[in-house]
């Protein structure tokens, strides 16, 4: 079985990384740096560390202000209360193209105990409409890492999801490029397109149905840029496509394969995410089951579909 | 700064400009002039402007053709689709941020200072709010934190017009007693009447004051 790291954990430990290797690098918080890690960067570079409170728009704006002074700010808070400042992202970072990371963490259902008001399924949609900024979602630990340090090092503003704790163990040693999507096993009736931890369990998936289905996997971890060139490629290969995300179905991952698709090479696209607001739950993977997102449940549908 | 327009030659100039595009934000920026040409004046190279009230561009286009970074025709250009955009955008002259949408200027104020003294450079940054802008709750999210870094190099000035845009400010959304809503965030606060000397004289007078933000409330007299 894979092992299971931590999304936080790793976005924290590659905090202090980066802040080694670019002393430009700043930190912002909207009070929440033990729940998102951000207190290990804290830790090592007090003095590069601004505690902004409990105020997300002000968050970003200040953000906006480091950027414009020369520093390459990252602020991060959870996904749906840093969309509270989205019309600060579109009318500053977005519009004046500014060197702004956002890392929004506890995305999707993985922050399970707290419900519905701590959960985010409509982030990518609001972050994929803007001009300029970059939309990235890193599938396990090892991709977080890799793919934190290159928006890092990439100019322009960025907006990475992640999810709480639950990273199932996708890549070894892999050199993952931003902006390029993974293909991660090879198929040829169905091609599973995931992002964020939906990419272990479309591997899963996968793995359940073989013998019955031949079912390749590809990790779309840049939703923007969308990897347009890979997209066609497995398209021309496959007789249904079916997303995978822990995001709402509409303006997500789905959205922008099906865009491409019915533009460019018209099929049949199924599109599995959320249409709903989540709730509270103990565990994170029985919650996944009830909104139809456990690797049985995936599974069961494209059966169904097939 | 040129002595060559007085203030009434200036809005004149103002009204001129505005005159074929339905007298856009005309009010909100004739009281702005004074404000901007003091600021102007007093702006040191490494000093920065925000004019968190991006609607008074017209104010400030008028200003900078006066210093000689806008031409006439620029000014005649005002709003039209290859001309001077209706709102301050990055990329004008002495323009860091764009604006428009309000309540964003101070907090992007905020951000520029602390970095500045991560940096090491001493510079003040003038933030132009008006004072309908101050409904918005982002603005008191950032006097905190001006405030709470104590970031003693922001100056920001209050265009106290009295009026927003459904009447007056007091009837839409009452501002006052504002001084001491400011001075109860941390600030120091300056009420004095809206005029370029006035105001000149008092941003010379609040760089003494250290370790707090400044706030100047500049009343407009009909």
């Amino acid at each position: 079985m894979a092992t299971v790291k931590s999304f936080r954990e790793i976005f924290g430990k590659t905090l202090v990384e980066i802040g080694k290797e670019n002393e430009d690098v700043v930190l912002l918080d909207a009070d929440v740096k033990s729940s998102t890690k951000t207190v290990y960067f804290e830790r090592v570079f007090p003095n590069r560390f601004f505690q902004i409170g409990i105020s997300e728009q002000d968050l970003i704006s200040t953000a906006a202000g480091f950027a414009i002074a020369g520093k390459i700010p990252i602020a991060s808070a959870f996904a749906v209360f840093m969309m509270r400042a989205w019309e600060q992202i579109r009318n500053t970072i977005a519009r004046d193209n500014l060197n702004v990371k956002l890392v929004a963490t506890h995305s999707g259902f993985s922050d399970f105990m707290d419900g519905s008001s701590h959960q985010s399924f409509e982030d990518i949609a609001l972050m994929r409409v803007l001009p300029n900024i970059g939309v990235v979602v890193p599938a396990d630990g090892y991709s977080t890492k890799a793919l934190l340090k290159q928006i890092v090092e990439k100019e322009g503003p960025f907006y990475m999801r992640l999810g709480r704790d639950y990273a199932k163990k996708v890549y070894e040693d892999e050199e993952l490029k931003l902006g390029k999507a993974e293909i991660l096993r090879e198929g040829e009736d169905v091609f599973l397109i995931a992002c964020g931890f939906m990419v272990s369990a479309a591997l899963e998936v996968a793995e359940k149905l073989k013998g019955k289905l031949s079912i390749g996997v590809a990790d779309f971890h840049t939703i923007k840029p969308f990897d347009e060139k890979n997209l066609l490629k497995i398209a021309k290969k496959s007789n249904l496509i079916v997303t995978l995300e822990e995001h709402s179905i509409y303006g997500g991952l789905g959205s922008a394969v099906a865009e491409i698709l019915s533009e460019k090479m018209p099929m049949r696209v199924l599109r599995i995410g959320t249409t709903d607001f989540g709730r509270s739950s103990r565990d994170y993977l029985s919650l996944l089951d009830v909104y139809g997102l456990s690797v049985d449940k995936i599974t069961k549908r494209i059966l169904e579909v097939v | 700064m040129s002595e060559s327009l007085s203030s009434l030659q200036l809005n004149e100039k103002l009204k001129r400009m505005l005159s074929n595009v339905n007298n856009f934000h005309l009010n909100s920026s004739i009281t702005c002039l004074e404000i901007l040409k003091a600021v102007l004046a007093r702006k040191r190279e490494e000093d920065v402007i925000i004019l968190s009230k991006g609607h008074s561009a017209p104010a400030f286009y008028v200003l900078l053709s006066e210093l000689g970074f806008l031409s006439e025709e620029d000014l005649e250009s005002f709003a039209d689709l290859e001309g001077l955009p209706s709102h301050t955008i990055k990329g004008l002259p002495f323009i860091e941020v764009s604006s428009g949408s309000l309540g964003q200027g101070l907090s992007v104020a905020n951000g520029i200072a602390l970095a500045s003294r991560l940096q090491g450079k001493k510079r003040s940054i003038y933030v132009i709010l008006g004072d309908g802008e101050l409904d918005e709750g982002q603005i008191w999210e950032a006097a905190m934190t001006s405030s709470h870094y104590k970031l003693d190099n922001i100056i920001a000035i209050i265009d106290r017009n009295f009026k927003q845009l459904s009447g007056e400010t007091e009837e839409t959304m009452r501002k006052e007693p504002l001084a001491d809503k400011w001075k109860a965030f941390g600030w120091e606060v300056f009420e004095i009447e809206n005029k370029a000397e006035k105001l000149l004289e008092t941003l010379f007078k609040l760089d003494k004051v250290k370790g707090k933000p400044k706030v100047i409330i500049a009343e407009w007299k009909t």
